[in-house]
């Protein structure tokens, strides 16, 4: 059904006013052959008949005036807004301009919004991959200043360590040295002991030599100034040397040795032979020392370029919470009382490391210890050997104990010596032991006059031993002789406390004083 | 001099610079203020080419930023003779909306030349794509700048290769 025709043309006037049409028309050339309405409101200019209408209205080149096409929100040189229609007729085209601002400006106003938010959003995410950027940034500067405050603590402990090694480790020997000097130098030392106190200055000088050859290998080490001097050798004459020199060791300790090659390790390697002597002495060494009963195992085998040495003991093992400790410098496992600078594990670690080789370390508390060294090697071309079997030398171990007056534990057989001898001058009998647990035991069955202790012996320790003999019952003088440092707290388990190297003559002084 | 006139179209995404390079180019100013073009803005601007004898006048369509167009969109660019897509150097979405539209374009109308403007040199801090994702660009548009409305740098320049381009296009054709 039709509109009536009063709304229709009330609708066009309505839409003629509102939209301010502009019409012209055009031929198949472009130039203009009439036109209808106002071009000013458009900013057409130079509408003239005959013009060639894409120079007044630019949006016309290229447009092709065969079809019917409409162009919305087009903004014209002059700057009005318009919607153009296009409408072929007969080879000739109608154009026609329409006002489009008020819509515009509202669809403008919208999408200026909408851009400016997506603008905003885009710059969010960007400040916010920024941030993550810089907090990830701040968070390695974090890590690695964690690093070097890590490694400077560890810089300072292993200074603490070597500090307290030095203090300790040195000042034993050197107390023998400085005691037994003062003894040669007694007129009253018959040639005998002078003798004595020269074979024992000479060991404890040998001794000191050792520690500081140690420590300047570490400090070697630390500075990466070892290099491997590598060459071909017989590993099988090293091993055999290695066990040739623990064997005798362990027999007077009344351990067993074994050795076992098998047959797939070659006679002769390309390695750096002093080096690799040098990690099993350590590894070798230790087991020795730290093993009271059962024996020592040395085993090598060869499998895909790599040479895999172990060495097992029946020793009191080390805790899973010391096994990683043990390899760290001036680091002991505790309760491991032995003498030494503490290097040991430290050096042969980094000697395996500097020829790309791994240490594994296998151990429980009182079921032993293996430790393997596994480092690649080339074999020379004269084949493997033949493997060589279980060498046992074993032997007893003997105590010798006599109850007397003086009662010293010490694990330093020189200073038990030293001691020994002004107080058997001064006619005292002694009772002697190496370990603090024993110490216990025999001071509460002799119940001696006086007791003499070292801090840093086996067993429970010095300081503890004290503790449990005043609280078993004994009130007699106990005095502390020991080179390591004791707080105020440390020193009230003790009647008296004297520093190594202590003044002889002080000490026997105080003894006298003591048990008179 | 002989004139020729080409309908050229300036298209990329929204808020990029495409009306800062056309006024740039023709009026050689520039405005900090956005504001979001609607619909197409026409502007014109002769190049004379002395050595060809030929003054060659370029009908300028800018049109309203989007990442892909629609019916309307591609309505007006009937009749190009060339493109000029523009992206944003700080925002490298920009650039993914170029590659849409010009497979876009080059669907509905084929090969038209065209040069690409990385515009915003003028923030390279904020910079987003890198030296080695502009070469590939430039191998694959032959013809890519790193512009920037603000100072003008190289915009004259990308335009005006393409005005040669179109000549060159139009000289084949001929």
């Amino acid at each position: 059904m039709e509109l009536p025709a009063q709304v229709v043309s009330y609708l066009q006037d309505e839409f003629l006013a509102e939209a301010r049409p502009f019409c012209f028309l055009i031929d198949e050339n472009y130039h203009l052959v009439e036109s209808w309405g106002h071009a000013d409101w458009c900013g057409l200019t130079g509408i003239e008949p005959a013009a060639d209408m894409r120079d007044a209205a630019p949006f016309l080149v290229g447009i092709p005036i065969t079809a019917a096409q409409k162009f919305e929100f087009i903004e014209t040189p002059g700057r009005a807004i318009v919607t153009v229609h296009v409408i072929p007729d007969n080879g000739q085209c109608y154009v026609v301009l329409l006002d489009a601002s008020q819509e515009h400006a509202s669809i403008q106003a919208k999408q200026q919004s909408v851009n400016e938010l997506r603008l905003m959003h885009a710059r969010q995410h960007k400040l916010i991959a920024r941030q993550r950027n810089l907090i990830s940034e701040l968070v390695e500067a974090k890590s690695e200043l964690d690093h070097h405050r890590r490694e400077a603590e560890r810089i300072s402990a292993n200074k603490s360590r070597f500090i307290a090694m030095m203090s300790h480790e040195f000042r034993t020997p050197l107390a023998s040295i400085i005691n037994y000097a003062e003894l040669a130098a007694d007129e009253g030392t018959s040639s005998n002991d002078i003798q004595k106190s020269i074979e024992t200055i000479s060991r404890s000088a040998k001794h000191l030599t050792s520690l500081v050859e140690v420590v300047l290998d570490d400090a070697s080490l630390d500075a990466g100034q070892v290099e491997l001097l590598e060459h071909d050798f017989d590993i099988v004459s090293l091993l055999n040397d290695m066990a040739a020199m623990m064997a005798p060791m362990a027999a007077e300790k009344g351990l067993s040795f074994a050795t076992y090659i098998d047959q797939d390790v070659p006679k002769t390697i390309y390695a750096d032979e002093v080096r690799l002597r040098q990690v099993l002495i350590n590894l070798l060494g230790n087991a020795v020392k730290f093993t009271v009963e059962g024996g020592v195992k040395l085993m090598a085998t060869y499998n895909d370029g790599r040479l895999v040495v172990t060495v097992s003991d029946t020793g009191p093992g080390i805790s899973i919470e010391d096994q990683e400790r043990v390899f760290q410098a001036f680091e002991r496992g505790r309760g491991r009382a032995e003498t030494g600078a503490g290097l040991g594990l430290t050096i042969t670690l980094r000697l395996v490391e500097l020829m790309h080789g791994e240490v594994s370390l296998d151990s429980m508390p009182g079921e032993g210890c293996t430790v393997s060294v596994h480092v690649p090697v080339m074999a020379a071309e004269d084949g493997p050997t033949a493997a060589v079997p279980v060498l046992p030398l074993p032997s007893d171990e003997t105590i010798a104990a006599k109850p007397l007056s003086v009662l010293i534990c010490d694990d330093d057989e020189d200073m038990v010596n030293l001691v020994e001898h002004y107080l058997h001058r001064s006619g005292y009998g002694l009772i002697t032991s190496s370990d603090s647990s024993e110490a216990i035991a025999k001071t509460l069955k002799y119940d001696p006059d006086l007791v003499l202790m070292d801090c840093n012996v086996p067993g429970v320790g010095g300081i503890v031993a004290a503790r449990v003999l005043r609280e078993q019952g004994y009130s007699k003088p106990i005095v502390a002789l020991t080179a390591s440092k004791l707080s105020d707290e440390q020193k009230s388990a003790f009647t008296r406390f004297f520093r190594k190297p202590a003044p002889m003559q002080e000490l026997l002084t105080e003894i006298k004083r003591l048990t008179h | 001099m002989t004139p020729l006139t080409s309908k050229v179209c300036v298209v990329g995404d929204f808020a990029v610079g495409k009306t800062s390079v056309v006024e740039r180019f023709v009026t050689n100013q520039f405005s900090e203020k956005y504001l979001s073009t609607v619909g197409v803005k026409i502007d014109t601007k002769e190049i004379d080419f002395p050595a060809l004898g030929l003054t060659h006048k370029l009908v300028i369509w800018d049109v309203a930023g989007s990442e892909e167009f629609g019916s309307r969109e591609m309505a007006y660019l009937r009749g190009a003779s060339g493109y000029i897509y523009v992206a944003d150097g700080t925002r490298s979405a920009t650039l993914k909306a170029v590659e849409r539209l010009q497979d876009q374009i080059s669907e509905a109308h084929g090969s038209v030349p065209c040069v690409l403007l990385v515009n915003k040199r003028d923030l390279r801090q904020d910079w987003e794509v890198s030296d080695e994702r502009f070469d590939a660009l430039a191998t694959k548009y032959n013809d890519a700048y790193q512009t920037s409305a603000k100072t003008g740098d190289d915009v004259d320049q990308a335009i005006t290769r393409l005005a040669e381009l179109i000549i060159d296009n139009d000289m084949r054709g001929a």
